[in-house]
């Protein structure tokens, strides 16, 4: 009903936008990244100092998005596997109607949620301390890298296991229950049968979410902006404090960078499995 | 539905333009590079005073956040419009360092001369910025000083110099905290404290010439500074230091003295803890109003920053209500208190030790290196 | 054996549960405490001034909350002017490498924000439009853009072809038919969408945090400076105030989005 060319002119404005606002500042920052701004010229130079002043930062970054991405994957399995499989009913219940709640809920707001639960006297480990299971002087605070993998795991769990949970019940539940009557374990199940079949889902959930906590700025800059701390505080600090957009884009070159690398193993397994990556 | 929706956009329609006629009378636009104190100062009190005397005008403060990279942000936004017949902010409040920058590169005008309260202040901070002179630029907004916050519950033999604190951290390790340098002043005052205890040439740091190769002496300084970071916990900012020593997270750390007191009157912070000032002394400042050179309404920030200073306001606002130094020469400013008042802002840190340790910060291109030092040989 | 396992999973429902209400209580706790310090483990007087210091009329507080609406409301328009065309082409029109724009679409999510936000900074310096609104609209627009643009094109694809076609063959002109057909029948998609691209915007920081600031002050904003400055109870109070919309979108999120157009999402 609608041609070609209206087609191709409904479309336009959104490519338009996408362009001005995504696909021309996306080529600014990489190629701004090896402009020298205070002599001119092009080169390295932003990325030498940016190691040399960021090092920590750029590793650490890498190890806490790593690290969180993992947890996340085997919480949301855990999640999903529980609901797909899982046989008490009331279990079933409460967990579907709890595990969703932090889906929407903007990082800012976890981040200060964690602030105040994390810290060393905060409530988590005054409920702890009350309940007897530690000593007021073992309490520890929270508030470094471990409260950044923790404030991400609670924020992004809940939308790779709806992902996963979904994927999981859109499954032919047939040969599931043929290996139940031959009595197999469910955890059996769980990784033999239904997770490779969701690998994909659960990859583009992970990845989403891997890119996502890779530019997140309020989680790191409230929890812990200390040192080390993740590249995007450094990006802030370089513009804010000294206009320095050379560095701070080589540090954006290098978040870029890490999250190609991710996406490149995955496709590389993909292809070594003879499957397809959607 | 679908008229719904239209109704809900032309109310907002509505509510928009509404909000841009309300922008059509006198405003007179104020940029603070503080914490929120600095801004409430305005919004709860300055603004509302100027207001009252001058009822065809209404005061807009924007916040840009603590530190130089709040006031960075001013002097960008500034900058920004250079090309401009009128800039849209009509005072400033800033850093020394960055009005001193702003200063250099002919951003604001002089107007000291024309406010019957510029001869009000004489210290020499009023006519030089870490090294630039700013003579007839600047008023003092007020004056800030950073001292070390203890709980002498748990702290009975608090330490009195750098020396003594390097051993107390050694033995009780993580009850000192300081914010480092990017979140607030109060740990880059810390870190300039610590450049003039341990760095040498101090009278040059603080008063030039300046001398690009004197960095090179300082990697002894900033290796011990980072082996003293081990044992140290970091806190998110200035309020951070504050709130961890009042959630018992850390038992010491350098804060700004007018935060420490305004958080104790407010209940935010539990009465019992002290202030310090440790030898050989630690950075204070003032922040500075200032005027852009092409304010659009320049007359009127000049008669806001006159109201501001004044002995009166200086005395009811930033002595009394928000526990600041007054930034004009005290001796006008004590007749217009009650003694008692007086008294509390030298509870810990009597006007003698002030006068002892009370230092500036270094010089703008020191203090420029010493960050960038930090990061590259402290912090990484 | 049942016993112990039945066991097993209600303590673990309980860690669980206590792991997302147990920071969420917290900050309820925050909200309504006057004053708390060390060693107390609960406040030691609780009250609601700082809700009238958030609520006083002369505060930032409830400007910002004005523009956070103000922002997502423009931005809810400018996303749907752009991606209703395109979700119609996309969906049920004859478009030319179709896949490829869909994918086009979804490239903001596959590079880090931030250092697209702060280069966005950089040109809107130039054109002055960082610190206006319609820098910030800007902005959240096109984070919200695959969204928008997948969730339109689901709802006109999920569009039953027949209906329009009866149209069609009762004499109707193709812009009546969209009028009267197609899109009162994608418009509970359509509305999914706004919604979506209204809480994003609601809740965007980074990109508010270059272009914005500091003088358009939205909510996440106000929120992350009063934490910076240890203003708990007002970080606390602006936290609820965004939970709420947060929350609430979750638990009715199966009614806004059908599942027949749920199925047709990146399709």
């Amino acid at each position: 009903m609608i041609t070609r060319k209206s087609s191709l002119f409904l479309v336009a404005p959104a490519i338009v936008l996408l362009g001005l606002l995504f696909l021309y500042p996306l080529g600014y920052s990489l190629l701004w990244a090896f402009r020298d701004e205070e002599f001119g010229g092009w080169g390295l130079q932003n990325f030498i100092k940016a190691f040399g002043l960021y090092s920590n930062d750029i590793l650490f970054t890498l190890i806490i998005v790593t690290l969180s991405t993992v947890i996340i994957g085997t919480f949301s399995i855990a999640i999903g596997g529980y609901l797909t499989l899982g046989e008490n009913r009331v279990a079933l219940l409460v967990l579907r109607w709890l595990y969703r709640w932090p889906l929407f809920i903007p990082f800012v707001v976890a981040a200060q949620l964690m602030r105040t639960f994390l810290a060393k006297n905060g409530m988590m480990n005054n409920i702890i301390v009350s309940t007897g299971l530690m000593e007021p002087l073992q309490a520890a605070s929270y508030l470094d890298w471990r409260g950044i993998v923790i404030t991400f795991v609670w924020k992004q769990t809940p939308f790779v296991a709806l992902l996963v949970a979904g994927a999981m019940a859109a499954l032919d539940r047939s040969t599931m229950e043929a290996a139940r009557n031959l009595g197999a374990p469910r955890l059996r199940i769980l990784f033999e049968i239904v997770v490779p079949q969701i690998a994909t889902t659960l990859m583009v959930g992970l990845i989403l979410s891997y890119v996502v906590m890779m530019s997140v700025l309020s989680v790191p800059l409230m929890i812990n902006a200390q040192t080390p701390t993740m590249i995007t505080v450094d990006m802030a600090w370089r513009i804010n404090a000294y206009s320095d957009y050379g560095v701070a884009n080589a540090l954006g070159f290098i978040s870029y960078a890490m999250t190609a690398v991710i996406a490149w193993v995955y496709l590389r397994q993909g292809v070594r499995e003879g499957g397809k990556p959607a | 539905m679908t008229s719904k929706i239209a109704n809900l956009f032309a109310s907002a329609a509505i509510t928009l333009i509404a909000a841009s006629a309300a922008q059509a009378e006198n405003v007179l636009n104020v940029a603070s590079g503080g914490s929120q104190n600095m801004v409430d100062y305005v919004t709860d009190y300055l603004g509302p005073l100027f207001e009252e005397q001058n009822p065809d005008w209404k005061v807009n403060v924007v916040g840009t956040g603590p530190g130089n990279a709040g006031s960075q942000a001013i002097l960008e936004k500034i900058k920004a419009q250079a090309g401009n017949e009128a800039w849209d902010t009509d005072v400033v409040v800033m850093t020394q360092l960055k009005t001193g920058e702003m200063v250099t590169e002919g951003l604001l005008q002089q107007y000291v001369g024309d406010i019957d309260t510029g001869k009000l202040a004489t210290r020499d901070t009023s006519r030089t910025a870490l090294g630039t002179d700013v003579t007839g630029y600047v008023m003092p907004m007020f004056h800030s000083q950073t001292a070390i916050a203890y709980n002498p519950d748990l702290v009975a033999n608090p330490p009195n110099s750098f020396d003594e604190l390097k051993t107390w951290t050694a033995e009780n390790k993580g009850a000192f905290g300081y914010n480092g340098i990017k979140n607030g002043m109060s740990g880059v005052a810390f870190t300039a404290a610590w450049m003039y205890a341990y760095a040498g040439n101090t009278d040059q740091l603080m008063n030039g010439p300046y001398d690009p190769e004197l960095k090179n002496s300082w990697d002894q300084a900033l290796n011990d500074l980072k082996a003293f970071n081990e044992n140290v916990t970091f806190t998110p900012g200035n309020a951070g230091t504050l709130d961890m020593m009042n959630r018992g997270e850390i038992v010491m750390g350098p804060v700004w003295v007018d935060m420490f007191y305004t958080w104790q009157a407010d209940g935010r912070l539990n009465p019992n803890l002290k202030l310090l000032l440790p030898e050989p002394g630690m950075p204070g400042q003032p922040y500075y109003y200032a005027v852009p050179a092409k304010a659009e309404h320049a007359e009127a920030a000049r008669k806001f920053i006159a109201l501001a200073t004044s002995p009166e306001v200086q005395a009811e606002g930033i002595v009394k209500r928000f526990n600041w130094y007054p930034g004009i020469d005290a001796q006008h400013v004590e007749g217009a208190l009650d003694q008692e008042t007086w008294n509390k802002l030298f509870t810990d840190v009597t006007p003698e030790d002030l006068a002892a340790k009370g230092k500036p910060f270094p010089l703008g291109p020191f203090f420029d290196e010493i960050r960038e030092a930090y990061e590259q040989k402290v912090s990484n | 054996m049942t016993i112990l396992r039945t066991t097993v999973t209600a303590i673990l429902l309980a860690l669980l549960a206590f792991a997302i209400f147990g920071p969420i209580t917290n900050m309820l706790i925050w909200s309504v405490a006057e004053t708390w310090y060390f060693p107390a483990k609960l406040p030691q007087s609780y009250g609601f001034s700082f809700w009238e210091r958030v609520f006083r009329p002369q505060g930032n507080a409830m400007e910002s909350l004005w523009s956070s609406v103000l922002i997502a409301l423009f931005t809810v328009l400018a996303s749907l002017a752009v991606a209703i065309p395109a979700g119609l082409a996309l969906g049920r029109g004859s478009l030319p490498w179709r896949t490829f724009f869909l994918l086009l679409f979804l490239l903001p999510q596959a590079f880090p924000s931030i250092a697209v936000h702060m280069n966005i900074a950089r040109i809107f310096y130039g054109l002055g439009l960082n610190g206006t609104y319609l820098g910030v609209v800007l902005v959240h627009t096109i984070q919200g853009l695959v969204f928008s643009v997948w969730i339109a094109t689901a709802a006109f694809a999920a569009v039953d072809r027949e209906l329009e076609e009866a149209a069609a063959n009762m004499g109707a002109s193709p812009f009546t038919v969209f009028r009267t057909v197609t899109l009162p029948l994608a418009l509970p998609g359509l509305m999914a969408s706004a919604i979506f691209v209204f809480l994003i915007s609601l809740d965007e920081f980074t990109g508010t945090y270059f272009v914005g600031v500091p003088d358009v002050t939205t909510m996440p904003l106000l929120l992350f400076t009063a934490s910076m400055e240890g203003n708990y109870q007002i970080a606390s109070i602006t936290a609820l105030i965004l939970l709420i919309p947060s929350v609430g979108f979750m638990l009715f999120i199966e009614r806004f989005l059908k599942s027949d157009v749920l199925a047709k999402v990146g399709s």
